[in-house]
C-alpha cells in the first residue's frame, strides 16, 4: 500500500498501537487518500516499533517538512507514547467509528475483536431528526471472547494455525464452552481435549460460544443493524468465525423480528473489508481532521528515543512495590532454608526382593506415582503429563516403576495399591485398588505423615488451590479455590512461557528484580490484563515475574481462604503442591505468612508434587496392614491390562439435552470381566451406557433419596403445588369492617370505622376470571412467596390450572432465553430473562397466557424478631423493572404476543399497604372488588402459614430423629432461590445419596419453646430476648434473607447434629457482609461446614466432586465423634447412677426418708 | 426443681452437700471422659459504642468519606462544638488494598475504600506514630453515617467491626450517625456526643456550604484563564468558612469575603465545553480520589465542564422518601405497625414537618448560595424526578439512589441540562449496576440523543475506564459544538464577533446565563440577545458587502 504522490505538502499520520501489533498509515489531508501504510507485531516493544515505523515514514516522505506533519495515535498502548511524538491521543472506538463512517456510510453495525478487547458499534437513526447516532460498547474487565482467548484455546486444542485458517464452521457437533470468561473457556477446552473431542469440533464450539457471548452481552440488549462489518484479527483471519457470525446474527434478527434485506447475499450482509487492520489508524486521521490546527503537531523522533532510553524506568519507581529478594545474603539464606532437597531414588541390589506399595495421584493435568516400602520410605517417583486416558497413564508409570527395579536385578513385589485424584474411581474399578481417597485427604495424610501435628496445609497445584485447616491430626475445615481464581501454578507457568523462560529458572529470574509491579489479585484474566498494562509501562520481565510471585499469596489467603487473622489458624504451616518447586512462589508465601504470623514455622514438603500420591501410599500401607491382604490386581496384570477406548456417535450421551460427547474405556480384567470407564460427561446420567441402565441408576438414586429425605427438594416442588383449598369468597350479606377517611382542616387524616356488607363482583366477572391465565416466573422472591400468589389468584376464582409457573432453571433454558439482558448481575437475577422467555415462548405457545405477573417485592416476610427491617435485596426487588426494560426496549415482546406484563410493587411486611397495592395492581385486569382482593390476601397468608407449618413439622421430625440416632443432618443455608435445582447445581442430592438427610432453612422449627433448649445460654445471658433473633451477632440486620441465613447458621452452631452447607451465588452483594459473620459463628462452635460460593451459570463438576468427597470425609468423622460422645455420655450416666447409689446408700444408713430419695433421683438428670 | 423449695431447711443443707458431691463427681467424670471439650462455645459480636463525657477532651473523632470540601468543613463544625476532630484523607488505592485484605470478599468497593482508609490510618498511628493498640483504641473513635438501605451500605458498620477486629484493633469504637435515628448509642445518658439542634444545624451548614463551594468551583474551573487560580481561590474560601464555623461566627460576612475571592478569578466562557453530569452511586460519584479514578478531574482535563450532584440533594431525597411513604399509607383501611407503618404516628404532622424541613433547607441553601455568588443554581425537584421515573423504576423500590438515577437521566436529556451523563458506580453495585443500568438501556432507547455512559469502578483498570469516557466525551464534544454553532447562527454572530464583544457574561466568574441548552458557551451566546443581535446584524451586512 505505498504510493508517493508528488505535489503533496502536508501529511497526517495515523498510528494504532494495539496489544500485539502496531499499524501506521500516512494520509494526504487534501483528499483523504492513504499514501503509505504498514503493520508489524511489536512483541511488547511498542515504543521501539513505533519508532521503527516513524523512521520508515521519515525516509519515505523526506521532502515534507516536519512542521507540516500532524500525528494522531490510537489503540490500547498509545497513551504513554503520544506525548513523546507530539501526537494527539484518539480513543480507538472513536477512531474506528470515524473510519467506518468515512469508508462505509451504509454500514449499520461493526463488530471488532481485538487482542484484549471487543467492541461493538451500532449506528442508530433517530427517527425524528434523522441523525445517526453511534451506540458504542466495549467489553469491560471480564475479557471474554477476544483474540487472546482464541489464541490460548487454539494452542490448547492443538490445532496448527494453517489448519485453523482452513477450518469451516459446522454447528452439528457443538460442545459446551463457557465464553463468559477466558479462564472458564480454557478450562472447558482442556476438558474437551481430554475427552478426545476432535479439535475442529472444539474450535467451532469456541467460535459459537464467543459469538453468542458477544451477541448476548456486548450488544447490551441491542439488536445489530445491517450491514454488519467484521473487524479485528480473529474476524479477519478465521473464516470459521466469520461463518459463525453469518449463521448466528440472522438468527437473532429472526428471533427479534428485525427486518433485514433477505435478498442480499449473506457475505455482503455480514462482511470483512480489505485492509481492515488499518481502520483504527485511518480513523485516527479522520478524527484529526476535525481537530483545530495546532493539535497533534508532530515533534519528531527525539522525544521518543529519549523515552525509550530513559523515560520509562524513571516513571516506574513511583508506584512500584518492593522486590522479592532484597540482598544476596538474604537469597543465600533463603535458598539454604527452603530449597527442596534433591530426591535420590533408592538403589537396589541384584536379587533383592522389594516389598512396597504404590500410591498414585491421577490429576487432571498430570499423574504422579510413588513406590513406598513397608517402613514408609519413598523409593521411587514417577511423573507423567496426562494423555487424556488415565488407564494408559497408569500403565505406563507402573511399567516404568517395575523396569527401574528390575533393571537393577531386583524383584518388585507390590503389596498394595492406592489411588487418589480424578482418576481414582476408574483405577479402583479396573485395578481393584486398595484405597481410593479424595485428593484433600491424601494431601492431609502426606503432610501429617511428614510433619506430625501441623496447623495449616496449603497445596498449590497447577489448576487449583487447596488449603486445609487441621485440628488433632485431622481436617477441621478446608477451602478450595473455585473455578474463578486461577491465580495458581498454571499462571506462573504460563507467564514464564510468555517470556521464554523455563519455569525452573523462574525464581532465579524473579530474584534479580529490584522492584515489582503491584498486581491486583484475583482472576487470572485480570492479572493478565494487568501484566499487559505493566509491560506497556516498561516493567522488565524480571520485575513482572517477581510481581506475579508476590500476588500468589494474596490470591491464596485473601481470595481463596479469606481469613485475615492468620495467627488464629495456628503457627505450623506446610506448603506443598508442584508450585513449591518454584522458590519465588515459596519466598512470597513465606514472607507473607511470617509478616502476619511472626512466630510461624513454615515448611515445604520435601516431595511437594507427589504429596497426594504419598498420602495414598501411606493410607494403602495402613489399610493393607490392617486388613492383612491386598485387593490389587497385581503389577503384571495391571501393566498388561487391555482396554478399548471409544469416542464416536455411539458413545454420545443422550439422556439429557447436554448431549455430552463421552469416551468409553472398556478394560478386560483377568477374571474375564469388563470394566467400563466413561469420561467426558458433566452429569450423573453420563455414567451409564443405555436406557436400561439409566432407569437402574435413577431407581437406585430414587431409592436412596426416599430413604434420606431432602427437604430442599421437597420444598421446591411443594411450594408451587396447589395444597390448600381456599375458603370461598364471603356472600354479599356478610358484614365487614371498613373505615371512612376524612381530611381535617390542617391536612391531617381522621378515620372512622363502620360496618357494611361485603361487596362482591358480578358472577359474570367471576366466570371471566376463571378463564384468565397468569404466568409467574419461578425466580427470586417468588421462592419465598409462591403459596401466597397461587392462593390469592385461586381465591379470586382463577382456575388452579391457569396459574402457570415457569420451569425450574436449567442450562437448556438459559441457553435459549438468556439473550435479552443489558446488564450482568448475579446469575439468579440474570436468569429471570430466561424464565420470562420460557413463559412467553414455551408456555404461552402451548396455551396462551393473558398476564405475566412478576412483582417487585420490596419486603418479604420474616420469622425473626427485633430486626431493623425485612427488606429484599435491591436487585431482587428491582429485577421485574429490569425485565420490563429488556423485553420492551426495541420490540415490545409482551405486546406483540398479546400478553400483559404486570410488575407492581408489593410489600409483605405491612398487611394493609399490601392489600391496597394488590387491589390497585389487579383491579383493572381481574375486575374484582377491593373486599374480594383483601379476602384473597388473607387466604394467601393462610396458605403461607400452612406451608411453613408443614415444612417445620417435617424438619422437626428429622432433627429429632438424627439426634436420637446420633446421626447428622445437613442444613442448606442460602437464599430461598437456592432451592432451585438449576441454581444449586444439584449439589444437595450428592449428599442425600451419601445418606445425609437434607434440611432447608424453612424447615427448622420456629417454635420458641422447641428452640429454647438450644438457645438457653443466650437467653439467660440476656444477649437476646428470644431465640429467633440475631442482634447478638449482627445488629445491622436489614436484609431479610441475609438475616435468615445468619440465624440458620446460629441454629446450626447450637444443634449438635446439624452440619452446614453454605451456598452463595457469584456477585451476591448481600452475602458478602455475612461471610465473616457466618464463619465466626460456625467455626467458634466447631460445627461441620462446607461452602459452595460463587455459584454461577455453569456447573463446576470437578470442584463440586472434590468438595463433596472431602466434606463427606469430615462428616463421617464427625458422626463417629457423635457416636463416641453418645457412648461416653451413657457411660457418664452409668457412673453417676452408680455414685448416686453409693451416696444414697451411705445416706440411707443415717436417715431413711423415702420422700427425699425420690427427689434426689431427679437431680441427676 | 420447684419441689426443692418446699423442703424443710434442715433437709436442704443435707441435700446440697449430697448434690454438691454428685455434681463434683459429675464434673470429674466429665473431665475424665473428655466430655468437657465437647461443649460448644458460641460467638457473639461485642459492639463497642460508648463515648463518655469524661473522655471528650482526650478522644479524637475521626471522620471522612464525603467530598474534601465537606470533610474539611464538618471538621470545622465539630471543632466549634468542642470536639477533638481529625478528618481523614481521601481514600486511595492503598486504602483499597487494606480494605480488601481485612474486609469480606465480594464487598463493593466503597466499603473497601472507606473501611480500608480507616485501617490504613490506624496502621499509620501504630506503625509510624508509634502509638500502642490500647492507646489508639482508647483515644480515637470513628464516626460514619449509617443507613437503613436495603443494599450493602446498610451493613457498613458490620464491615468496619470485622475489619477492625481482623486488623488487630478489637474494641475500636465506630459510632453510627444514623440517617433517621440520630446517633445510636447503647449506653444513652452520659454520651459525650450531643446530638442536639446545634449539632444538626452545624452539620447541615457544613453540607450546604460544601455543596455550594463545589458547585461554584466546577462552574468556574473549566473556564479559568489562569490555570490553578480557581483551586487557589477555593482553598482560601474553604479556610474562611472553616474558621467561621470553628469559631461559630456569623456566616454571611464570611460568605461575602469568599465572594470577593471568587470574583478575582478570570474566566473565558466562550470556550466550548461539553457539560457532563456525573450521577450514579452516592459514594462513587462523590469521592474525588482513586475510588472513581478522579473522574471529575479527568473530565475537566479532557475539556469538559463537570456537574456534580450535591449532598443536599441526598438529604432532600431522604425527606422525599418520608413524605412519599407517609402519603402512600395515609388512607389505608387500617394502620400497619413496623418501621414504615403509621400505627401510633401522626401522619399529618409528619408530612408538615417534612415539608417544612424541605423548605428550610432550600431557603438556607439559596441564601448562602446567593451570598457567595452562586447564581441560578437549582436544587432538584424530588417530586419531578420521582414522577418521570416511576413508570420505569418503581418509586417503592429503594436502595442506593433508587429511582433517582433514571429520573436524573430522563431530565438531563429531556430538559437539555447536560451534553452527557456519566453514571459511575462500584463494580457490582446492587441498585445501580444491578437495576438502574438495566432500566437505563430502555431510557437511552427512548431518547436516542442521550449520551449516556455507565461505568463500574473496581479500583484498577483506570486506563480502560478513561478510554471509555473519552469515547463518549468525543460525542459530547460534538454535541456541545453543535449547540454552540446553532446558537451563533440563531443570533447571527460569528465566533470572532463573540470574542471581540467580551461581555461580562463571558468574563465574570460568577455570572451565569439563562439555561437554554446544555453547553455553557452556547448559553452565553443565547444570553446576548437583543442588543448584540442588532449590532451583529449590521456587522454581518458590512462584512458581506466587504466580500
Amino acid at each position: 500500500m505505498e504510493s508517493t504522490d508528488q505535489g503533496i505538502d502536508s501529511l497526517i499520520l495515523g498510528i494504532d498501537v494495539g496489544s500485539t501489533t502496531v499499524k501506521a498509515t500516512v494520509v494526504n489531508p487534501k483528499n483523504k487518500e492513504i499514501l503509505w501504510s504498514d503493520y508489524q507485531r511489536h512483541h511488547t516493544k511498542q515504543a521501539e516499533k513505533v519508532l521503527e515505523l516513524l523512521v520508515a515514514i521519515g525516509n519515505q516522505f523526506s521532502e515534507i517538512p516536519q512542521q507540516n506533519i500532524r500525528a494522531f495515535i490510537t489503540g490500547s498502548g498509545a497513551g504513554p507514547i503520544a506525548e513523546h511524538i507530539g501526537a494527539k491521543f484518539v480513543q480507538e472506538v472513536n477512531a474506528v467509528t470515524m473510519a467506518v463512517e468515512q469508508l462505509h456510510p451504509d454500514v449499520g453495525s461493526v463488530i471488532e475483536l481485538g487482542g484484549q478487547d471487543a467492541k461493538i458499534i451500532i449506528f442508530k437513526e433517530n427517527e425524528e431528526t434523522g441523525n445517526k447516532q453511534a451506540l458504542t460498547s466495549m467489553n469491560d474487565k471480564c475479557a471474554s471472547g477476544t483474540g487472546a482467548t482464541i489464541d490460548k484455546c487454539m494452542i490448547k486444542a492443538g490445532m496448527p494455525m494453517e489448519e485453523v485458517g482452513r477450518l469451516h464452521f459446522d454447528d452439528s457437533k457443538l460442545h459446551h464452552v463457557a465464553a463468559k470468561c477466558g479462564v472458564f473457556a480454557e478450562t472447558d477446552i482442556v476438558n474437551l481435549v481430554k475427552s478426545g473431542i476432535p479439535s475442529a469440533e472444539i474450535m467451532c464450539s469456541l467460535a459459537d460460544a464467543i459469538v453468542m457471548q458477544n451477541l448476548s452481552v456486548l450488544t447490551r440488549g441491542n439488536t445489530l443493524r445491517h450491514r454488519v462489518l467484521l473487524l479485528g484479527g480473529p474476524n479477519t483471519y478465521l473464516p470459521f468465525l466469520q461463518e459463525c457470525w453469518r449463521k448466528r446474527i440472522p438468527q437473532t434478527w429472526q428471533e427479534r423480528g428485525y427486518d433485514y434485506p433477505k435478498d442480499m447475499p449473506i457475505e455482503e450482509l455480514i462482511f470483512v473489508p480489505d485492509n481492515s487492520q488499518y481502520y483504527a489508524a485511518y480513523g485516527a486521521v479522520m478524527y484529526g481532521m476535525h481537530e483545530p490546527v495546532g493539535v497533534g503537531n508532530y515533534t519528531g523522533l527525539e522525544g521518543l528515543k529519549e523515552f525509550i532510553a530513559h523515560g520509562r524506568k524513571a516513571k516506574l519507581g513511583e508506584k512500584a512495590g518492593p522486590p522479592l529478594m532484597r540482598s544476596e545474603t538474604e537469597q543465600e539464606e533463603f535458598r539454604r532454608a527452603y530449597s527442596i532437597p534433591k530426591f535420590t531414588p533408592a538403589t537396589f541390589t541384584s536379587g533383592q526382593k522389594v516389598r512396597a506399595v504404590i500410591g498414585l495421584d491421577g490429576g487432571s493435568t498430570s499423574s504422579k506415582a510413588v513406590l513406598v516400602d513397608e517402613s514408609g520410605d519413598i523409593l521411587l517417583k514417577e511423573y507423567q503429563l496426562s494423555k487424556g486416558n488415565p488407564l494408559e497413564d497408569t500403565k505406563e508409570m507402573l511399567k516404568r516403576l517395575r523396569d527401574r527395579v528390575s533393571e537393577q536385578g531386583a524383584e518388585l513385589e507390590i503389596i498394595g495399591f492406592g489411588a487418589t485424584g480424578y482418576a481414582a474411581d476408574v483405577l479402583e474399578k479396573t485395578l481393584k485398588a486398595d484405597v481410593n481417597i479424595v485428593e484433600t485427604v491424601a494431601h492431609m495424610m502426606s503432610a501429617v505423615n511428614q510433619f506430625g501435628d501441623v496447623d495449616v496445609i496449603c497445596d498449590i497445584g497447577g489448576q487449583d488451590i487447596k488449603v486445609l485447616f487441621m485440628k488433632n491430626g485431622d481436617i477441621r475445615n478446608f477451602r478450595l479455590s473455585n473455578q474463578c481464581s486461577a491465580g495458581n501454578g498454571m499462571l506462573l507457568q504460563a507467564m514464564a512461557d510468555q517470556f521464554g523462560i523455563p519455569v525452573q529458572e523462574y525464581a532465579q529470574t524473579a530474584f534479580k528484580a529490584d522492584l515489582s509491579p503491584t498486581f491486583s489479585y484475583g482472576c487470572a484474566v485480570f492479572l493478565d490484563a494487568d501484566r499487559v498494562n505493566f509491560q506497556k509501562e516498561g516493567y522488565s520481565k524480571e520485575e513482572l515475574l517477581a510481581g506475579l510471585a508476590l500476588v500468589l499469596p494474596k490470591n491464596v489467603w485473601q481470595y481463596v481462604v479469606q481469613i485475615p487473622r492468620m495467627s488464629e489458624l495456628g503457627r505450623k504451616f506446610v506448603l506443598q503442591g508442584g508450585t513449591q518447586y518454584n522458590l519465588a512462589a515459596v519466598k512470597a508465601q513465606v514472607d507473607y505468612i511470617k509478616q502476619r504470623v511472626p512466630d510461624a514455622e513454615v515448611y515445604v514438603h520435601p516431595h511437594p508434587g507427589e504429596a497426594g500420591a504419598i498420602g495414598a501410599a501411606m493410607e494403602t500401607l495402613r489399610v493393607v496392614k490392617r486388613r492383612g491382604y491386598s485387593t490389587f490386581l497385581g503389577l503384571e496384570s495391571a501393566i498388561n491390562l487391555s482396554y478399548i477406548s471409544r469416542n464416536d456417535e455411539s458413545t454420545r450421551c443422550t439422556f439429557c439435552p447436554n448431549h455430552c460427547s463421552r469416551t468409553f474405556i472398556d478394560s478386560e480384567t483377568p477374571d474375564g470381566q469388563t470394566a467400563r470407564y466413561i469420561s467426558g460427561f458433566i452429569c450423573e446420567k453420563g455414567t451409564v451406557e443405555d436406557k436400561e441402565a439409566v432407569i437402574q441408576l435413577t431407581k437406585k438414586r430414587q431409592e436412596l433419596k426416599k430413604h434420606y429425605p431432602n427437604l430442599v427438594e421437597y420444598e421446591a416442588v411443594r411450594m408451587y403445588q396447589h395444597f390448600y383449598d381456599a375458603e370461598p369468597l364471603p356472600e354479599p350479606d356478610v358484614l365487614v369492617e371498613d373505615v371512612q377517611v376524612k381530611r381535617s382542616l390542617l391536612g391531617g387524616i381522621r378515620k372512622k370505622s363502620y360496618q357494611r356488607p361485603f361487596q362482591r363482583s358480578s358472577p359474570a366477572e367471576m366466570e371471566r376470571r376463571s378463564k384468565i391465565r397468569i404466568g409467574i416466573p419461578r425466580v427470586l422472591n417468588i421462592w419465598s412467596t409462591a403459596p401466597f400468589w397461587r392462593t390469592y389468584f385461586e381465591t379470586l376464582g382463577v382456575d388452579k390450572n391457569n396459574i402457570v409457573f415457569s420451569d425450574f432453571t436449567s442450562e437448556e433454558m438459559w441457553q435459549e432465553g438468556g439473550k435479552y439482558g443489558s446488564i450482568d448481575p448475579c446469575y439468579p437475577s440474570k436468569v429471570n430473562q430466561a424464565h420470562i422467555h420460557n413463559l412467553l415462548f414455551k408456555h404461552h405457545e402451548k396455551k396462551p397466557l393473558d398476564y405475566i405477573f412478576f412483582p417487585c417485592i420490596t419486603h418479604i416476610p420474616t420469622h425473626l424478631q427485633n430486626v431493623m427491617d425485612s427488606a429484599s435485596c435491591p436487585i431482587v426487588a428491582g429485577a421485574p423493572n429490569v425485565i420490563k426494560a429488556a423485553f420492551t426496549k426495541e420490540i415490545n415482546f409482551f405486546e406483540t404476543r398479546g400478553v400483559a406484563y404486570l410488575d407492581p410493587a408489593v410489600t409483605f411486611t405491612e398487611l394493609h399497604l399490601m392489600k391496597k397495592q394488590l387491589f390497585e395492581a389487579f383491579r383493572d385486569c381481574l375486575h374484582m372488588t377491593e373486599d374480594e382482593s383483601d379476602f384473597a390476601v388473607q387466604q394467601g397468608w393462610k396458605a403461607m402459614v400452612l406451608f411453613d407449618a408443614e415444612m417445620q413439622e417435617r424438619g422437626k421430625m428429622i432433627l429429632e430423629q438424627v439426634e436420637q440416632e446420633n446421626r447428622i443432618a445437613l442444613l442448606m443455608i442460602g437464599r430461598p432461590y437456592h432451592s432451585d435445582p438449576g441454581l444449586n447445581h444439584g449439589v444437595l442430592e450428592e449428599f442425600q445419596v451419601l445418606g445425609y438427610p437434607i434440611l432447608s432453612m424453612r424447615s427448622i422449627p420456629k417454635d420458641e419453646e422447641w428452640l429454647r433448649r438450644f438457645f438457653q445460654d443466650d437467653l439467660e445471658s440476656g444477649r437476646v430476648d428470644c431465640a429467633l433473633e440475631v442482634r447478638d451477632v449482627w445488629p445491622e440486620n436489614f436484609s431479610s434473607n441475609s438475616v435468615q441465613k445468619v440465624w440458620a447458621a446460629k441454629f446450626a452452631a447450637r444443634h449438635p447434629n446439624v452440619a452446614v452447607l453454605d451456598l452463595s451465588s457469584f456477585k451476591c452483594g448481600h452475602d458478602a457482609p455475612t461471610y465473616g459473620l457466618i464463619d465466626s459463628i460456625i467455626s467458634t462452635a466447631g460445627t461441620p461446614y462446607s461452602a459452595l460460593h460463587d455459584i454461577d451459570a455453569n456447573k463446576p463438576s470437578g470442584s463440586i466432586k472434590i468438595r463433596v468427597k472431602t466434606y463427606a470425609h469430615s462428616l463421617g468423622l464427625h458422626e463417629e465423634r457423635l457416636h463416641d460422645l453418645a457412648q461416653k455420655k451413657a457411660e457418664l450416666q452409668q457412673r453417676i447412677e452408680q455414685k448416686r447409689l453409693e451416696l444414697t446408700g451411705l445416706q440411707a444408713k443415717r436417715q431413711t426418708d423415702s420422700y427425699e430419695q425420690t427427689n434426689f433421683s431427679q437431680m441427676g438428670n | 426443681m420447684s419441689t426443692r423449695k418446699d423442703l424443710p431447711t434442715n433437709h436442704e443443707t443435707e441435700l446440697s452437700s449430697y448434690e454438691n458431691d454428685l455434681l463434683r463427681f459429675q464434673a470429674e467424670q466429665e473431665l475424665a471422659l473428655g466430655l468437657e471439650q465437647a461443649k460448644r462455645t458460641q460467638w457473639f459480636d461485642p459492639v463497642p459504642r460508648q463515648f463518655f463525657m469524661k473522655d471528650k477532651a482526650t478522644t479524637t473523632i475521626l471522620f471522612g468519606g464525603l467530598t474534601m470540601a465537606h470533610d474539611f468543613l464538618v471538621e470545622g463544625v465539630l471543632k466549634g462544638l468542642g470536639y477533638k476532630v481529625q478528618h481523614m484523607d481521601c481514600p486511595d488505592n492503598e486504602s483499597l488494598r487494606f480494605g480488601k485484605e481485612f474486609g469480606n470478599r465480594g464487598q463493593c468497593n466503597p466499603t473497601y475504600f472507606t473501611v480500608g482508609n480507616l485501617i490504613k490510618y490506624l496502621h499509620h498511628l501504630r506503625d509510624v506514630e508509634g502509638k500502642s493498640k490500647e492507646e489508639i483504641v482508647s483515644s480515637y473513635l470513628f464516626i460514619t453515617s449509617g443507613s437503613c438501605g436495603p443494599c450493602r451500605f446498610g451493613t457498613y458498620v458490620t464491615e468496619y467491626r470485622k475489619a477492625l477486629r481482623d486488623a488487630g484493633f478489637d474494641g475500636f469504637r465506630v459510632l453510627l450517625f444514623q440517617q433517621q435515628d440520630g446517633l445510636k448509642q447503647a449506653t444513652g445518658g452520659e454520651s459525650a456526643l450531643k446530638l442536639d439542634t446545634s449539632f444538626f444545624v452545624g452539620f447541615l451548614k457544613a453540607v450546604l456550604l460544601g455543596d455550594i463551594l463545589n458547585a461554584v468551583a466546577y462552574r468556574i474551573r473549566p473556564y479559568e484563564v489562569e490555570t490553578g487560580s480557581t483551586d487557589a481561590a477555593m482553598a482560601r474560601c474553604k479556610q474562611i468558612l472553616y474558621d467561621a464555623l470553628k469559631h461559630r461566627k456569623w456566616l454571611i460576612p464570611a460568605l461575602i469575603k469568599c465572594r470577593k475571592e471568587l470574583e478575582s478569578i478570570q474566566v473565558d466562557r466562550t470556550l466550548v465545553k461539553p457539560k457532563v453530569s456525573i450521577i450514579g452511586e452516592f459514594w462513587a460519584m462523590t469521592t474525588e480520589g482513586d475510588g472513581n479514578y478522579q473522574l471529575q478531574r479527568f473530565l475537566e482535563q479532557e475539556g469538559a465542564e463537570v456537574e456534580v450532584q450535591s449532598m443536599t440533594a441526598w438529604i432532600l431525597y431522604l425527606i422525599w422518601e418520608g413524605r412519599y411513604d407517609t402519603r402512600k399509607r395515609m388512607k389505608l383501611r387500617g394502620e400497619d405497625s413496623g418501621r414504615y407503618g403509621l400505627e401510633g404516628k401522626n401522619a399529618g404532622s409528619r408530612l408538615r414537618m417534612l415539608f417544612l424541613a424541605d423548605r428550610a433547607i432550600r431557603v438556607m441553601f439559596q441564601t448562602y448560595a446567593k451570598t457567595i455568588g452562586l447564581a441560578d443554581y437549582h436544587l432538584p425537584d424530588m417530586d419531578e424526578i420521582a414522577e418521570v421515573s416511576h413508570e420505569h423504576y418503581n418509586n417503592h423500590l429503594r436502595g442506593g439512589e433508587g429511582h433517582m438515577e433514571v429520573g436524573k437521566l430522563i431530565l438531563n436529556v429531556a430538559k437539555k441540562k447536560v451534553n452527557m451523563t456519566l453514571s459511575v458506580k462500584p463494580f457490582g453495585c446492587m441498585p445501580s449496576s444491578g437495576v438502574s443500568d438495566g432500566v437505563q438501556s430502555l431510557i437511552t432507547e427512548k431518547y436516542p440523543d442521550a449520551i449516556f455512559l455507565p461505568i463500574e469502578t473496581t479500583g484498577d483498570g483506570a486506563i480502560n475506564v478513561y478510554s471509555r469516557v473519552q469515547m463518549m466525551l468525543f460525542k459530547a464534544k460534538q454535541a456541545a459544538q453543535k449547540e454552540f454553532d446553532e446558537a451563533l447562527s440563531k443570533k447571527d454572530l460569528t465566533l470572532e464577533q463573540l470574542r471581540n464583544v467580551r461581555s461580562s457574561k463571558c468574563t465574570h466568574p460568577l455570572r451565569a446565563s439563562r439555561h437554554v441548552v446544555a453547553c455553557t458557551a452556547a448559553n452565553v451566546v443565547y444570553g446576548m440577545s437583543g442588543f448584540f443581535n442588532r449590532y451583529s446584524l449590521r456587522r454581518n451586512k458590512a462584512e458581506v458587502k466587504g466580500v
